[in-house]
C-alpha cells in the first residue's frame, strides 16, 4: 500500500543527510513528490509503496533523527455534489490522478496526486479545494 | 421532395405518447438501432431520439421583471449582488447577462451566478439608482429580491446548442487563460466542448424537425426554441439555437453559474431536444456517432480572429482523453459535460415515456444557409512590425561584460539583445545584469544573460503585445521570425507614441 508522509525539517536538520540514510537503512523506495527547502528548513513530501510495518519502521527512523513526521491523507478534495463532470482539471493534471471513468465522471486518484494545485483554479463551480498540509 | 418510405406526423406520435407507447431511445441508443437494422427499419421502430447537451454558454441570460416600488422608480442602472444587469428598457425590467462580472468580488461571481442563486431561491440584493422623473419620481432604491416575489424570470438566451465547436490548444510557450479553458504551452493539453453524437443539432442537422416553436428541455423544465441563434452557421455544421424557459421552474442541477479561469464568469446550461422521427432520413441523422462528427483543433497561441487549424479531429477521439499532435500524444478536457448530456436525453426520453412532455410542430423553420460574417472595421490595426523599432543595437554571448555596459552607458537603454553569429537571439542582458556581472567578477555576456526571453513576432497585433508586457510586467520584448531571428525591438514607449497618435 502506498502511503504518503510528510517530512518536515529544521534549519539545522536540512544539512544532514537524514532521506538518503534512511533509505538506505530500510531499504524504502519513496517516491519524492514535493520538495521545499529554504532557509527557514523545509518539507519533502514522499509516496512510500511498502507494507505498514516497513513504513512505520522508516517513520520511527525518521523521528529519532530528529525530523517532524506526518502522515498525509487527503490534500486535494473533489466535491462530488458540486462537480458535474466537465473534466476542464482532466488535462491539466500532469500526472492523470485526476481522470475520467468509463461513465464519464471525474474521479481522483489520491495515490497519484503530488499536490501541485494546477486542477483548483481550473474547477469553474470551485468543486476542486487544496488544504494545507499540517 | 422525394417520397419517403416512412412517413409520421408529429399528431401521431403525439397519440403515441398519449397512449404509452412511444418508442423513444436516445442518440447513443440510436447508433446502433440504425446500425444493426438500418434507417427504414429504425425510422419504423423509433418515433422519438432524445438529445442533450451540458455546456458553458456564455450568451445566456434573463429576464427580469421586479415589479414597482413605492414610491415608483424608472431604473437608469441596476446590479444584482453587485452584478450590474441591462436596465436600459422599461422601467423595471432588466436582462441578466450570465458574462456580467460583479463589482466587488470579479472572476468569483457573475451574472450566472445570479442566475443559478435565483433559481435556487436565494435572496438576491438588489440596488438601483435613476434620474427621476414626474411619474417615477425615486431616485434610489435596495431592496432583497427572490423569484418568489418578483414577476417574470425568463431564461431567453440569444446563443445555445452549438452544433459542434472546434477545439482549442496553444502553440505558444506561456499558460494561456481562454474561454476554453487553461491552455498549457507547448501544446500541453487540448480542451473541447458540444456533446458529439448526443448533440442535439447534430442529430438534425438539416432542420427538418427543429424550428421556430420547438418545445425543449431547458434547464431542466420545459422550455422553447424562438429563432435561430446569434453567429448561426448551419453550412459550416455550426448552427445555434435561441431559447428561452421559466427561469422559476428550473432546477439548479441543469443551470449553474460558473467561472471560467481568468477569463470570466458564464452559465453551464443543460439542453435536450426530442427528435420526431418522421421519416427514414431523419432515422439516419440521428443515428450520427462521434467517429462521424468532425471538428478541428485550432491554436489559441495566436491571438487573432483566423486561429490556424492544427488539425482535424473527430468527437470519438477528442471523447478518448487523448489527442495526438505532432507526433505527441496530448491530454484533453470536454470542458462540457458528457455524463450530464447523457443523464439530460435520458430525463427526457422518461418524460416522454411518462406522458409529460408533448412534441410541437415547428412553425416555421431555421434557416440552413445563413452565414457567420466576421466584423466590419474601419480602422486597420496596428500589428508588431508596422511600429516595433528595426535598428537594434545587440552584443553576442562571446562579448565581454564591458561592451554591454558601454553601450547602457552611451545609449540610455536598459535591455540588450544578445545574438548569434547567424542573428539568432539567444538571450537578453539588462543593466541589472551588468551590476551582478561587475560584482561577481563574471567576464562575459554568456555568463550572465537570460536565456527564457519573452518574445513577440513581427504579425502579432500590437493589443496582444500590450496585453504581454502588462501579463509580465516587462518594458520591451525583441522581436523574432519563426525561426528565432532577431527582427526588431519593440518598447511600451513604441506602443504609448501609437496609442497618443489614435486619441488624436
Amino acid at each position: 500500500m502506498t502511503r504518503k508522509v510528510l517530512l518536515r525539517y529544521s534549519t539545522k536538520k536540512a544539512t544532514e543527510p537524514i532521506l538518503a540514510s534512511v533509505i538506505k537503512e530500510t531499504g524504502i523506495l519513496p517516491n519524492i513528490l514535493y520538495a521545499e527547502v529554504g532557509t527557514k528548513g523545509g518539507e519533502i513530501l514522499l509516496a512510500i509503496d511498502a507494507s505498514d510495518a516497513e513504513i512505520d519502521g522508516a517513520i520511527e527512523l525518521f523521528k529519532k533523527k530528529g525530523v517532524e513526521v506526518k502522515e498525509v491523507k487527503r490534500a486535494i478534495e473533489l466535491d462530488e455534489d458540486s462537480c458535474f463532470d466537465c473534466g476542464a482539471c482532466i488535462s491539466l493534471c500532469p500526472t492523470s490522478a485526476l481522470y475520467m471513468d468509463k461513465d464519464g465522471s471525474v474521479k481522483l486518484d489520491d495515490n497519484k496526486c503530488i499536490y501541485c494545485g494546477l486542477c483548483v483554479p481550473s474547477c469553474p463551480v470551485h468543486a476542486l479545494k487544496l488544504s494545507k498540509f499540517w | 421532395m422525394a417520397r419517403t418510405k416512412v412517413s409520421k406526423s408529429i399528431t401521431e406520435i403525439n397519440e403515441k405518447i398519449r397512449r404509452g407507447d412511444a418508442v423513444v431511445v436516445t442518440a447513443e441508443e440510436m447508433i446502433e438501432v440504425v446500425k444493426s437494422r438500418g434507417e427504414v427499419e429504425a425510422a419504423k421502430e423509433v418515433d422519438i431520439v432524445t438529445t442533450g447537451t451540458f455546456g458553458a454558454m456564455c450568451s445566456s441570460g434573463a429576464w427580469l421583471n421586479f415589479g414597482h416600488s413605492d414610491p415608483p422608480i424608472k431604473m437608469q442602472r441596476v446590479w444584482l449582488n453587485d452584478v450590474e444587469a441591462y436596465t436600459g428598457v422599461a422601467a423595471v425590467d432588466a436582462y441578466i447577462g450570465a458574462a456580467q462580472l460583479s463589482e466587488t468580488r470579479g472572476f468569483d461571481y457573475g451574472g450566472g451566478h445570479v442566475i443559478e442563486d435565483l433559481i435556487r431561491g436565494k435572496e438576491i440584493a438588489l440596488r438601483a439608482i435613476a434620474y427621476g422623473t414626474d411619474c417615477y419620481p425615486r431616485r434610489e432604491l435596495q431592496t432583497v429580491i427572490t423569484k418568489h416575489e418578483i414577476n417574470q424570470a425568463v431564461l431567453c438566451n440569444p446563443r445555445n446548442a452549438y452544433q459542434r465547436y472546434e477545439a482549442a490548444t496553444n502553440s505558444g510557450n506561456e499558460t494561456i487563460y481562454t474561454y476554453m479553458g487553461t491552455l498549457l504551452p507547448n501544446y500541453g493539453n487540448v480542451t473541447y466542448s458540444g456533446s458529439g453524437c448526443l448533440s442535439p443539432l447534430h442529430n438534425d442537422p438539416n432542420y427538418e424537425t427543429i424550428g421556430i416553436g420547438t418545445r425543449i428541455f431547458l434547464g431542466g423544465t420545459q422550455g422553447y426554441i424562438f429563432w435561430e441563434g446569434t453567429q448561426h452557421a448551419p453550412t459550416n455544421a455550426m448552427g445555434t439555437l435561441m431559447t428561452v424557459g421559466n427561469l422559476k421552474e428550473m432546477d439548479p442541477r441543469y443551470i449553474r453559474g460558473a467561472t471560467v479561469e481568468k477569463y470570466g464568469t458564464t452559465l453551464y446550461v443543460g439542453l435536450g431536444i426530442p427528435i420526431p422521427i418522421i421519416n427514414e432520413a431523419v432515422a439516419k441523422a440521428t443515428g450520427v456517432s462521434d467517429e462521424e462528427i468532425k471538428t478541428t483543433v485550432v491554436d489559441y497561441g495566436v491571438p487573432r480572429r483566423d486561429r490556424p487549424v492544427i488539425r482535424e479531429v473527430t468527437y470519438s477521439e477528442l471523447k478518448s482523453g487523448k489527442v495526438e499532435i505532432h507526433g505527441k500524444e496530448v491530454p484533453v478536457s470536454p470542458l462540457s459535460s458528457i455524463k450530464r448530456a447523457r443523464e439530460i436525453a435520458n430525463v427526457l426520453k422518461r418524460w416522454i415515456e411518462e406522458g409529460k412532455f408533448y412534441l410541437t410542430q415547428p412553425v416555421s423553420r431555421l434557416s440552413t444557409t445563413q452565414v457567420f460574417k466576421p466584423m466590419k472595421q474601419i480602422s486597420a490595426v496596428p500589428f508588431v512590425r508596422d511600429i516595433m523599432t528595426r535598428k537594434v543595437t545587440t552584443a553576442r554571448p562571446e562579448d565581454p561584460i564591458d561592451v554591454a555596459a558601454r553601450i547602457f552607458a552611451e545609449k540610455g537603454f536598459d535591455h540588450l539583445p544578445i545574438v548569434d553569429a547567424r542573428g539568432k537571439l539567444v538571450g537578453i542582458v539588462t543593466s541589472w545584469d551588468i551590476a551582478v556581472a561587475v560584482g561577481k567578477g563574471k567576464k562575459k555576456l554568456s555568463e550572465v544573460l537570460t536565456s527564457k526571453v519573452i518574445t513577440a513576432r513581427g504579425d502579432e497585433p500590437v493589443d496582444a503585445v500590450a496585453r504581454k508586457l502588462e501579463k509580465h510586467g516587462i518594458s520591451g520584448v525583441p522581436v523574432v521570425n519563426s525561426l528565432g531571428g532577431l527582427e526588431g525591438i519593440l518598447t511600451s514607449e513604441d506602443i504609448a507614441k501609437l496609442l497618443g497618435r489614435r486619441k488624436k
